[in-house]
């Protein structure tokens, strides 16, 4: 089912009037959303509000190793990293979604008189679905929708609304992701309006889009090495490559997916998902046995934005 | 182990039946894969004889079969290696009728294929001849085209028979490679063949080719464009018209292709794309046909289309 009304950004395109979304699958996933996020927003005059109980120096998102004085921008009133107790709960310690709005519409209002361009605003929520004894999402879905009210139609505030996949069920993900209008993931790795390569996390691997020719050989061998070395170690299952929006790919490409395939570990096949008709044509004709190392993954079973495996 | 590709040339169905069966029959006593490729009414004819029931023979219509000369040396490889261990005995009977001339000598080239794709498997493969119904011409090249002939009862080695590479440098001879005045030209100078793949595409569209023959098209010229950046010599152009019914793309450059492209280049299936000769061979399996020319003006190389 495709769901053409979300909008899927690079976290360096979110921009005011955006109330994004970001289901990781893992801190790898989490930190090349919310790093460039927070990072950009510090380096481009715009204040950062991060509602997390972590300390400043050791906010979810930045790595281990944070290449910004958090301090100073802190002082600065840049950024702003907010308790949860401070932010939206109550004195029982309770959610309280009108406690959460309160607090962010003062710190969009704070920042103009400050002289910020803009506000960035994240959190991770996964605590909220994640509490013992909760019944259902209905406060959460609720804040949800009067955060997109509110920030939808600003000219200043822009958020992530962080979760990890794992916090909850999956009919859960899907109410929670109807909630926004902004799918946020990471930057390309590669991207020149012919084709672009982005990492997936889940399942692991690259997600392939355009058209692969001679010309780009080389930038999209050298992200395939890179994305394996990464993971080298820890088998999953194959490296995946999602192809639904490959609209072409030359011969010499299949000869470098097969010259990939063959160099990984065995045991570990080069996993092509979603193949569109034209692709899976040109293999079905040479036949996938002289494509070794190379296995038919998921089929097309794309529902705004999140694929699914057989 | 080596192929034994045989001619029989054959008058009437009683004839045709009175040596495939025992041929057959023969192969399914030997414990081999058995497949009997024919025409109909022919292949009726086998069937009623044979039975279907419980025979491991797998019983293929010569019509579905013969369309395309490397698909076919593609599907008859498939089959061999699909049956290994055991070889691979085929009754293998071509169509003639319904193809122009040049498609007719694609089709005699690939006969003369046969002994180079499965020189060593081992097969035996008889290829019957229809004497009353085929042109002589066909006839007369079946002689050279296979080592073996079985002719009114007799076998005996083709003393006509030619060796595929010496068959297919006939072959080219035979090609003429002119070309229109009014052809469309685009120079390829790049490296970056985005744009030939939208001028191919557009191309193609106005020509009334659409969906996936088209977007073949499009990766067949694409490949051949990317092997003449890689080993050609500036400058490198494509030439695109229409003749009759098919739509026409030549890619063509300077250089002079060293080693030449022997008559075999592109026709026997590699076992993986990562074997030398995977491009060309999916090129003509991706069009109608392709041709080959590398003289001392320039390579070029011709891809046929139906529209």
């Amino acid at each position: 089912m495709e769901t053409p009304w979300f909008a899927k950004r690079p976290v360096s395109q979110v921009r005011p009037g955006d109330h994004a979304w970001l289901a990781y699958s893992g801190a790898e996933e989490r930190d090349s959303v919310i790093g460039p996020f927070v990072l950009e927003g510090l380096a481009t005059n715009e204040k950062v509000v991060y509602v997390t109980d972590a300390s400043a120096d050791r906010l979810p998102g930045l790595g281990p190793r944070q290449l910004v004085d958090v301090h100073a921008h802190g002082r600065s009133g840049q950024l702003r990293v907010i308790s949860r107790r401070d932010a939206c709960l109550d004195r029982h310690g309770t959610f309280e979604p009108a406690m959460m709005l309160d607090t962010l519409a003062r710190e969009v209002d704070a920042a103009f008189g400050q002289g910020f361009r803009a506000v960035r605003i994240t959190t991770d929520y996964s605590w909220l679905v994640n509490e013992p004894g909760r019944s259902d999402l209905g406060p959460v879905l609720g804040c949800e929708h009067r955060v997109g009210d509110a920030v939808s139609p600003s000219t200043m505030a822009m958020a992530i609304c962080q979760i990890d996949r794992r916090a909850c069920r999956r009919d859960e993900l899907t109410a929670l992701r109807d909630a926004h209008e902004v799918l946020v993931e990471v930057n390309p790795e590669f991207d020149d309006g012919i084709l672009k390569i982005v990492r997936t996390f889940q399942p692991d691997g690259l997600r392939v889009e355009g058209e692969l020719d001679a010309a780009r050989h080389t930038v999209f061998a050298e992200q395939l090495v890179q994305v394996s070395t990464r993971r080298s170690g820890v088998p999953r299952g194959g490296l995946h490559l999602d192809l639904s929006r490959l609209g072409f790919i030359d011969l010499g490409g299949l000869n470098l997916l097969a010259q990939h395939a063959v160099a990984l570990p065995a045991g570990e096949p080069l996993v092509l998902d979603n193949l569109t008709p034209n692709v899976e044509h040109v293999i079905e004709m040479v036949g996938w046995h002289r494509l070794p190392g190379l296995t038919r993954g998921a089929e097309r079973s794309i529902t705004g934005g999140e694929e699914t495996s057989r | 182990m080596s192929l034994e590709h045989r001619a029989f040339l054959y008058r009437d169905v009683d004839e045709f039946l009175a040596v495939t069966v025992p041929f057959l029959k023969s192969g399914l006593e030997r414990d081999e894969a058995v497949v009997a490729v024919a025409r109909e009414p022919n292949l009726s004819a086998l069937r009623d004889v044979l039975g279907t029931a419980g025979t491991p023979i797998l019983y293929r219509d010569s019509a579905e079969f013969y369309r395309h000369p490397v698909h076919t040396l593609r599907d008859y490889q498939a089959i061999v290696k699909k049956s290994e261990p055991r070889t691979v005995r085929a009754l293998a009977e071509p169509v003639w009728d319904g193809w122009d001339e040049r498609q007719t000598l694609e089709w005699v080239r690939y006969e003369s294929l046969i002994n180079v794709v499965f020189e060593n498997s081992g097969a035996r493969a008889l290829c019957p001849y229809d004497t009353e119904a085929l042109p002589p011409r066909v006839v007369a090249e079946a002689r050279r085209t296979h080592p073996l002939l079985l002719a009114g009862g007799d076998s005996a080695p083709s003393e006509e028979y030619i060796d595929p590479e010496t068959f297919g440098s006939g072959c080219d001879r035979r090609v003429r490679f002119d070309r229109p005045r009014g052809a469309d030209y685009l120079p390829i100078d790049g490296d970056d063949l985005h744009k030939l793949r939208s001028f191919v595409g557009e191309h193609a569209r106005r020509n009334g080719l659409a969906g996936q023959p088209a977007r073949n098209l499009v990766t067949a010229v694409n490949e051949v464009a990317a092997n003449a950046l890689q080993h050609g010599t500036p400058p490198i152009g494509l030439w695109l018209w229409r003749d009759g019914s098919a739509l026409i793309t030549e890619v063509g450059d300077n250089g002079f292709w060293r080693p030449g492209p022997s008559p075999l280049t592109g026709f026997i299936p590699p076992d993986s794309a990562l074997q030398r000769g995977f491009g060309l061979w999916t090129v003509r399996l991706l069009v109608d046909l392709m041709e080959l020319r590398a003289g001392w003006d320039g390579t070029f190389v011709r891809l046929h289309v139906k529209c």
